[in-house]
């Protein structure tokens, strides 16, 4: 698994990581659907040693409101 | 997951299996609530445990378990543990030859059968797992399969609805896993109580009983047991465990 934010992402979303940029959205990939989000999830939780609250989950919906969220909980991603 | 002050619902746990459980949990000082269509038999159940929760609810119909799951969340209630228990045994062969000729099985009963078994569980977990997931209740769905579910001649419909009581658990179990939620079932096999017996003639009885090698019917306390230890053992998951006493099928 990749030691920083965007090699974790591209490594679960299966994508180069220079296409994790902050713009990119759950809407953008097919693969990032319901289940693919739950797992991201739960490894985002594993990594960082965190829990998300349900809204906070929700409102995960690109890159840079992952970052904004884990910013939140004090993880400089 | 220890099991003592969990709230757990058990659903058709006014008698039978779901009666066992409800027993067992309130053993084990678990805070319990009980979904049944049968109100007398909630009313007897509460006579013997004072402190659960009772809701009459005919979780076969979409709009009751919609209703009910709300006013139960709404009022406090919680859910650690679902037990999806409720359900019906009915046997019906696809055809029968009678002296008027051949009688099909009889389509309404079979749409009864597969509400009550299978429906009633996505309809219960539905509204249980919503709950779950917004409260980051690492929580677990409890479905009380069947062997039958292998396909049990004679019993279509029951079959059916077990087999699709399986194949649940172990979609939702993928599903619902990264969040922390478990999805498991319990398959018995022959097992001793009243619907077992009205269902199934004496000599069918017998014949079922030689089968098993430890040569008896299931208790509905082993079941209960069995349920709880797959619940407490928090790596068991999206499987389903039978209990039959080494039925051979």
């Amino acid at each position: 698994m990749g030691t920083n934010l965007e090699e974790l992402l591209a490594e679960l979303l299966q994508i180069p990581v220079t296409k994790v940029t902050a713009d990119l959205a759950m809407k953008d990939l097919d693969v990032w659907d319901s289940l693919k989000h739950m797992e991201l999830i739960a490894t985002l939780e594993q990594r960082f040693e965190l829990q998300f609250s349900f809204d906070e989950i929700v409102s995960m919906r690109s890159v840079g409101d992952i970052k904004r969220v884990l910013s939140s909980k004090g993880v400089a991603a | 997951m220890d099991l003592r002050g969990k709230q757990i619902i058990v659903t058709g746990g006014a008698r039978g299996l779901g009666r066992a459980m409800v027993d067992k949990l309130v053993s084990l000082e678990c805070h319990v609530a009980v979904f049944d269509i049968d109100a007398a038999g909630l009313a007897a159940l509460q006579a013997t445990h004072r402190a659960i929760q009772c809701v009459v609810c005919d979780v076969s119909n979409y709009e009751q378990v919609s209703a009910a799951t709300k006013k139960f969340f709404a009022d406090g209630g919680a859910a650690d543990v679902l037990i999806n228990n409720a359900g019906i045994l009915y046997s019906e062969p696809l055809v029968k030859f009678t002296d008027d000729g051949l009688k099909l099985h009889n389509p309404e009963q079979w749409d009864r059968v597969l509400r009550t078994n299978l429906s009633s569980v996505f309809y219960m977990t539905v509204a249980v797992v919503e709950k779950m997931i917004t409260t980051r209740t690492k929580g677990v769905v409890v479905n009380i399969g069947s062997v039958s579910a292998a396909g049990n001649p004679g019993a279509s419909a029951y079959s059916a609805a077990k087999a699709g009581v399986h194949a649940l658990t172990r979609a939702w179990a993928t599903e619902l896993g990264p969040m922390g939620i478990r999805v498991i079932a319990i398959a018995p096999g022959f097992m001793d109580t009243d619907s077992a017996r009205a269902a199934t003639s004496e000599p069918a009885l017998r014949e079922t009983i030689k089968r098993v090698p430890l040569r008896r019917l299931g208790k509905v306390d082993e079941v209960a047991a069995a349920a709880v230890a797959a619940i407490e053992n928090e790596f068991f998951n999206g499987k389903v465990f039978e209990l039959d006493g080494g039925l051979i099928v």
